[in-house]
């Protein structure tokens, strides 16, 4: 990892509390052998407990057919999909940073790696979950993997997005998911050294793969990393664009817009910071790791958000000019009636969307701003619920009033199966988040290492030490 | 059992020992076991073989037994093979539906039999092959689960089965023997069957002082009164001027299908030499026939017969002036004597009301313009007279009849002062009731003797003089049933049964057996008659100045008048427990399965109902309101129509049925028949009431809540007439303008206007017109689609929720005046269905290939396919896929009809379409979709692949008009035609051609290349819409653009 390492002389060290490689060892490792503190149990409980409503709601919606939902013959999805793209969203912040930024030799990315690829792994699976249990028949759900088979063979339909949706979500997991446990074999191999009860042997030492930190593990896993982010940079791409692929080659005014991939992926990024920036100032907090998730590290998360949000606002002003200029009635009536005008019955989902992605970030111009946990917590909650009001707009309030004024309905409220599932993926979300908490280090303690500064300037100052001695009293303490 | 014996040979029929030997041992040769014998296994030469193979059987059979959990249905096969009856071929028997008097001849289809579909008679002149929307759901009502299985008597507060037909018998003949001379009555509703009148007249000959009573739940007494007993028989083809006073002649008028039928002549419209009748409707509220017409006044219900009377004064008759404060009926009274009298001998009057004095007014009128009456013949439709009702009552509570009999008669819930005909009944000695169902009369008489169904009866009609219609059976009685006419027969001595007497009555008229054959084949009949008295319109002119005076002096309204109205669906409610008839919405409120206020939008404002709010439109919880007339009360949901007269309040009768009547009336609707009232000489459906708000609220099930197109030109196109006229060919260049647009290097939009190929489709390719001038919204298609192709039914609480799953539906969009949505200049009526788009936008987004093209132009769905995305249903434009959100059909594995609570618990009326009875109704050639699965129209693909089929095994090529689907057979007015299009000969090809300037395509602009073509709708005013310059520009101009915010569904219509 040295080889990507950038030192930059007049940047403030990323780690700070005069650490050295023991001291980061023992604070990465702490959380995860010490036994679990009460606030931990709390947490995984109410999360085991929110998984539970979800696998609830589920079964009764596999048992008894999609009518366990609102939606109707006019609005064939609701929260369903909306959940989809806003958790798939959250998904692209930790291969961002994890592969883009490594490519670019941000330095700063090593203290929240970890966390943000984990947390892109999970929201991914929560994300898989919707359009999985959003099928009819999902017990037919294998009909969408292109496999040879007995009916015909019968393949599957190439032009779908939807199909796209398969294969994009897939790779992106499979890829983020061997980027992550990449990463994860060194301090494996350290948890596994470290470990005295028996069973941790067994688990560190199965999981850690025969670690054993040679020279020659190092140079293969250095070029795994490379080659993984590689491939993981254009996936952070891709997929953002394929899941607007399903609404930009579609005929429904709302939908069929071609600004909708670059739009998609900035939104996305926008949402997986923020929940990045949830995630770490409560672990940071808890885990007591702020030396190493520092108010530096913040700032720089709080200054792509704004840079993202103000993108995000750019692209809602374009697409709203663009149906107005395109002279299309249909494409302007689905803008204005049923996302400008407030008093529309979804109206206020669209100012709630404005407010939450394009007007709120903007107080990130200001560098107190960014640097106060508080707004930034706030504000990372209030993008979040913004963005879930993006796709909500997007595919509801298209959906709702399209082509013919017969059709027009009303897509009330959710019902509490359709919240019971969502509810359900957070509790998926963080029960995992808090087992990988507890039982994997969530800092990349060998990478932090790499952009420790403090080894040296020690040695420096020790140095310095012996240089402002005097000679007599050098000459007397050698006389001995 | 029978004890016929079925043999195959003399030796078999002689027992020979062999024979039963042979039969014992069937499969003489043995399983291959090597030297088996009898010695047991191991004495056998090969044990070792022997032993595997008999291993490897026991445990390939043990796996096969233990492992394949398929569930077990019962299929039986016949064990001797019906006469006629090939397995999977369908048969279709001409037979006639009538109901209270209402006819319709039709043919049924019988597979394996079961009825299952009703087509029209096309033999019958006067429907061609049209029928109803109730004629259409009347199979469903054979399989009746809450049929009454047997006869049975009231003992105590309970009823308790007669075993036999003769104990029933003996019972009845002692009980008519004890009456002492006490007069019998027959209380049914119109009789329309000459043999049954024969039979009704020998029983009443039989018992004298007897006598027989024809009661209608909605009466017609005033008009037959008026006409000197007779119905005129109206001819609406020949008619240049149509007015209608109130009467619904398209929906539930008289006999609503033939009229619509002769109503589409005159609407036709030929480019090439373009005229139309002219329908003008006066009515106190939004009925579907006022909806077709091209224009409308509104008066209030007490106020028809001043109407009439102006009306006559302005065509030159005697009479009074009336003065209206309306200024604008007054002039459209002008209006529209003008134009009678221009087109004098060319037009014709109809009136609804049942007042004998104003029909009396309308016969004058009639004469005074040479109406198109036909004076040869009369109508028989109703023959009911309301004074002989009353009279019957009062003797009822005198003690003065001795026995009632009813026979499809239901007094207890349709009779207006129902509580003094319950008291009567329970002073009449004997009372038997003959209806099929537990009714709100049955349940109150000591005997019900229940009759068959017309799908299991003989029977025959004569709607009009000289037509007769017949009834074949097309099944045998599913229950222990009997007809109404051997009962009489039996009771009055007679022991043949009725089968026999219409047998003997018919063949004895039409020349024995083959002639009797050749009429039951054909189904109609038309006799020679001899021409009856001249009965003709003017017949009654001589009470004309009594009328008058009678009309003058009569009742002024108050300040709230309430009118009932029958909806298309249920009628009077005589089949008021069918769920297809539930769950067809009206087709101007677009609701289903309740009765509901219609109130105009001043009463809505009077009352406080905010009905601008957006959330009115968009809720289904409309405000109650309390309509109160003397002491009886009854509060219903409001609905704010535009188009109704400001102070009237109409609410359709036929619904709130008793809880023993059907599982899928409970809870819904309210029986409103109380309202109406006695005049002293006839029963008026319409009252002064008083109205006000409840205070709750309540969900009204409505398919479609937004009513006004919003200036969407490319999905509804039209016009007025004198705009159509200056301006013939505004469409065609705008479509010409479109196709330049999109491509203009070769002006063919079709293939330059996408990126990718074009399909060649070398077979038939099929398509469908529909032209928009003649469907009149009467929902026939909508239950002919429903029979043909299994379409579930959902119930209530999932048509509120937008689940309904019509694959065929008629979309209705309001056109009114910006400043007075009341105002209302059209109602537009346009069928939407499956487009079968060439370049469907359904197709390209399914993951699985699940929907998609064939060389025959159809979009089809492979059901086992579809894992249930509703991404197709979300890319289409027109909105017409259906998904299976719950298992209406218990097609699903596990077979659990939805929750028992909670989300998704299904209306008891799924349950009752999912029993055993009723699940009989299925069409087999279609299968049920399960839970999760999209569904939608498929242009009938099983009655397109028959027909391809049937000229395959003719040996000939397909006719462009050979195959038709449920919907375009069930139409009445020829709205809808199907045929195959690549036949430059066929109906459909001919006419997108012979329509260039009308000829439209719903959404034409997205490329979606629909199969189903549209003509435009022209109504027939002077008004030229403002500002038409270009065609694609006018209907905006008049509709005006939509206005932003919730003022928007305001202005351009009545609110929601």
């Amino acid at each position: 990892m040295a080889l990507l390492k950038y030192e930059s002389q007049v940047r403030p060290p990323l780690v700070v509390g005069d650490k050295d490689y023991h001291q980061v060892t023992e604070d990465i490792c702490r959380p995860v052998e010490a036994r679990p503190s009460t606030l931990w149990w709390i947490g995984f409980i109410i999360s085991v407990l929110m998984l539970l409503f979800g696998v609830v709601s589920v079964t009764r919606e596999v048992w008894f057919g999609t009518g366990q939902w609102n939606l109707n013959k006019t609005v064939g999805w609701g929260w369903d999909i909306t959940n989809f793209v806003w958790w798939v969203g959250i998904g692209h912040a930790g291969t961002l940073i994890s592969a883009i930024l490594l490519l670019f030799r941000q330095g700063w990315r090593t203290g929240v790696n970890r966390a943000a690829e984990a947390m892109t792994i999970f929201a991914v699976m929560c994300a898989g979950q919707f359009p999985i249990f959003h099928m009819g028949r999902v017990w037919n759900a294998f009909f969408t993997l292109p496999y040879p088979n007995t009916r015909g063979p019968l393949w599957v339909n190439f032009n779908s997005p939807l199909l796209w949706d398969v294969f994009a979500i897939s790779t992106y997991f499979t890829v983020s998911l061997l980027f992550w446990y990449a990463g994860l074999l060194p301090d494996l191999a350290t948890l596994r050294d470290r470990a005295k009860e028996k069973w941790r042997k067994m688990f560190y030492g199965i999981t850690a793969f025969g670690w054993t930190g040679s020279t020659k593990h190092w140079q293969r896993h250095e070029a795994l990393s490379l080659v993984l982010a590689g491939l993981a940079t254009p996936l952070v791409l891709s997929v953002h664009t394929i899941v607007s692929f399903d609404f930009a080659t579609s005929v429904i005014p709302g939908w069929h817009t071609t600004i909708f991939p670059p739009y998609f992926v900035a939104g996305a990024i926008f949402s997986g910071f923020a929940m990045v920036q949830t995630l770490l100032l409560v672990t940071r907090k808890v885990l007591n790791l702020q030396q190493y998730i520092t108010i530096e590290h913040i700032e720089v998360m709080n200054k792509v958000i704004v840079l993202t949000g103000s993108i995000v606002g750019i692209a809602y002003l374009t697409e709203l000019f663009m149906a107005w200029y395109s002279g299309v009635k249909y494409e302007w009536f689905a803008f204005e009636q049923n996302r400008v005008n407030l008093s529309s019955p979804y109206g206020w989902s669209y100012y709630i969307m404005m407010g939450c992605n394009v007007l709120s970030p903007q107080i990130f111009w200001f560098r107190k701003m960014r640097r106060n946990l508080y707004v930034t917590f706030f504000m990372s909650i209030l993008v979040n619920i913004g963005m879930w009001f993006e796709r909500f707009v997007i595919i509801v309030t298209s959906l709702y009033r399209d082509y013919l004024p017969s059709s027009w309905s009303t897509y009330y409220s959710p019902t509490i199966w359709e919240v019971g599932f969502y509810i359900g993926t957070f509790g998926l979300f963080f029960t995992c988040y808090f087992l990988f908490a507890k039982f994997f280090p969530v800092i990349a303690a060998a990478e932090i290492k790499h952009i420790l500064k403090k080894s040296g300037d020690n040695y420096k100052e020790q140095m310095t030490v012996v240089e402002e001695e005097s000679v007599d009293q050098f000459v007397h303490d050698t006389a001995h | 059992m029978s004890d016929k014996k079925y043999w195959q040979s003399f030796a078999e029929l002689n027992n020979k020992e062999e024979v039963q030997k042979l039969a014992q041992n069937e499969f003489a040769e043995d399983l291959p076991f090597e030297d088996l014998d009898d010695k047991g296994l191991f004495d056998s030469k090969t044990p070792r073989r022997d032993f595997l193979k008999y291993l490897g059987f026991s445990t390939a059979a043990a796996t096969l037994a233990a492992s394949c959990e398929t569930p077990v249905r019962k299929a039986m096969p016949y064990v001797n093979r019906p006469e006629n009856v090939t397995p999977g071929i369908a048969r279709y028997f001409a037979s006639t539906y009538v109901q209270d008097g209402d006819v319709v001849p039709v043919v049924v289809k019988v597979r394996d039999g079961r009825p299952i579909k009703i087509e029209g008679n096309e033999l019958y002149p006067f429907t061609k092959g049209g029928t109803s929307a109730r004629a259409q759901a009347s199979v469903l009502d054979l399989y009746d689960m809450y049929r009454l299985p047997h006869p049975k008597r009231k003992s105590g507060n309970k009823f308790q089965e007669i075993p036999t037909f003769d104990q029933l018998d003996t019972q009845i003949n002692n009980a008519l023997a004890g009456l002492g001379g006490a007069p019998v009555v027959l209380l049914t509703s119109t009789v329309v069957s000459p043999t049954t009148k024969q039979v009704i007249s020998e029983f009443l000959a039989k018992y004298p002082g007897s006598r027989h009573v024809q009661y209608d739940a909605i009466s017609y007494s005033g008009l037959i009164q008026a006409n000197g007993g007779k119905i005129p028989a109206y001819q609406f083809d020949r008619a240049k001027v149509i007015v209608s006073l109130g009467a619904d002649f398209l929906g539930t008028w008289l006999s609503p299908v033939e009229f619509a039928r002769q109503y589409a002549v005159g609407r036709k419209i030929d480019e090439k030499n373009v005229s139309m009748s002219k329908h003008y409707q006066f009515e106190s509220y939004l009925s579907m026939t006022g909806s077709c017409a091209d224009e409308r006044f509104t008066h209030r219900p007490s106020e028809l017969g001043q109407v009439a009377l102006a009306l006559l004064g302005a065509v030159g008759g005697q009479a009074p002036a009336v003065n209206f404060a309306d200024a604008n009926l007054r002039a459209g009274i002008q209006k529209v004597a003008n134009d009678l009298k221009a087109h004098n001998g060319a037009a014709l009057v109809v009136c609804g009301s049942n007042d004998p004095n104003v029909q009396a007014v309308v016969t004058a009128i009639n004469s005074a313009i040479g109406a198109t009456i036909d004076p040869a013949v009369s109508l028989n439709n109703r023959q009911g007279i309301d004074a002989d009702m009353v009279n019957l009552v009062n003797q009822m509570n005198a003690g003065q009849v001795g026995a009632l009999f009813i026979y499809g008669a239901n007094p207890v819930y349709d009779y207006f002062d129902a509580d003094k005909f319950k008291t009567g009944l329970s002073k009449v000695r004997l009372s038997i009731s003959f209806n099929e169902k537990l009714d709100e009369t049955t349940e109150l008489c000591q005997y019900s003797v229940p009759t068959h169904h017309y799908l299991e009866s003989w029977g025959d009609a004569e709607p009009r003089t000289g037509y007769i219609c017949f009834i074949q059976p097309t099944i045998n009685p599913l229950f222990k049933t009997r007809p109404f006419q051997t009962s009489l027969l039996k009771w009055s001595g007679n022991n043949t049964d009725y089968e026999t007497y219409f047998r003997n009555f018919w063949m004895g008229k039409v020349g024995g057996q083959a002639g009797f054959d050749k009429v039951l084949q054909d189904g109609v009949l038309a006799m020679s008659v001899a021409s009856p008295a001249t009965t003709t319109s003017t017949a009654n002119t001589g009470g004309l100045p009594a009328a008058i005076t009678a009309i003058t002096g009569g009742r002024k309204g108050g300040k709230t008048e309430v009118i009932l109205y029958q909806n298309v669906a249920m009628g009077t409610g005589r089949q008021g427990g069918n769920p297809w008839l539930l769950e067809v919405p009206d087709p101007v409120t677009r609701s289903s399965w309740d009765n509901y206020a219609m109130i105009s939008t001043k009463k809505a404002e009077e009352l406080g109902i905010n009905y601008k709010d957006v959330d009115f439109e968009y809720y289904p919880d409309k405000p109650i309101i309390d309509i109160t007339v003397g002491n009886k009360k009854v509060s219903l949901p409001a609905l704010v129509i535009p188009g109704m007269q400001p102070d009237t309040i109409a609410v359709a009768v036929g619904y709130g049925r008793s809880e023993n009547y059907s599982k899928a009336t409970q809870g819904v609707g309210k029986n409103v028949y109380p309202l109406a009232r006695w005049n002293g000489s006839s029963i008026e459906y319409a009252n002064d009431v008083n109205v006000a708000l409840a205070g709750d609220t309540y969900k009204v099930a409505r398919v479609q809540v937004h009513n006004s197109y919003d200036g969407r030109t490319e999905v509804v196109k039209e016009t007025s007439m004198a705009s159509f006229m200056l301006h013939p060919d505004a469409y065609k260049e705008w479509r010409e303008e479109l196709h330049k647009d999109f491509a203009p290097a070769t002006g063919d939009y079709r293939k330059e206007g996408t990126l990718y190929g074009d399909h060649v489709q070398p077979g038939p390719k099929w398509g469908m017109s529909i032209d928009m001038n003649l469907c009149i919204g009467c929902h026939a298609c909508v239950v002919a689609c429903h029979l043909e192709n299994n379409v579930p039914v959902v119930g209530k609480s999932e048509v509120l929720r937008y689940h309904d799953m019509h694959w065929l539906r008629i979309d209705r969009y309001f056109v009114s005046d910006e400043n007075n949505p009341d105002n209302l200049k059209a109602v537009v009526f346009q069928p939407m269905l499956c487009q079968h788009c060439d370049n469907a936008p359904c197709e390209n987004v399914c993951p699985v290939a699940a929907t998609m093209h064939n060389s025959e132009g159809v979009n089809q769905m492979a059901y086992n396919r579809c894992i249930g995305t509703r991404y197709c249903a979300n890319n289409c434009p027109y909105k017409v896929r259906r998904f299976n959100w719950g298992d209406y059909t218990g097609a699903s594995t596990h077979g659990v009809l939805g929750p028992s609570s909670g989300v998704g618990e299904l209306d008891p009326v799924v349950h009752q379409m999912n029993d055993e009875l009723t699940r009989m109704v299925l069409n087999p050639d279609v299968v049920t979709r399960s839970r999760g699965v999209m569904e939608k129209c498929s242009f009938c693909v099983q009655r397109t692949q028959a027909g391809k089929l049937q000229a395959k095994m003719e040996n000939r090529p397909l006719g462009g008009d050979d195959v038709i689907t449920a919907c375009a057979q069930a139409c009445p007015t020829n709205a809808i035609t199907f045929s195959n299009v690549n036949d430059k000969t066929s109906t459909v090809s001919k006419i997108r051609e012979q329509n260039p300037r009308r000829l439209f395509y719903v959404l034409e602009q997205i490329h979606t290349l629909p199969n189903v073509s549209y003509l435009a709708k022209i109504r027939n005013t002077q008004e030229v819409i403002q500002g038409e310059k270009e065609g694609a520009e006018h209907a905006q101009q008049q509709t005006h653009e939509p206005v932003p915010s919730e003022q928007a569904p305001a202005s351009t219509e009545a609110g929601h």
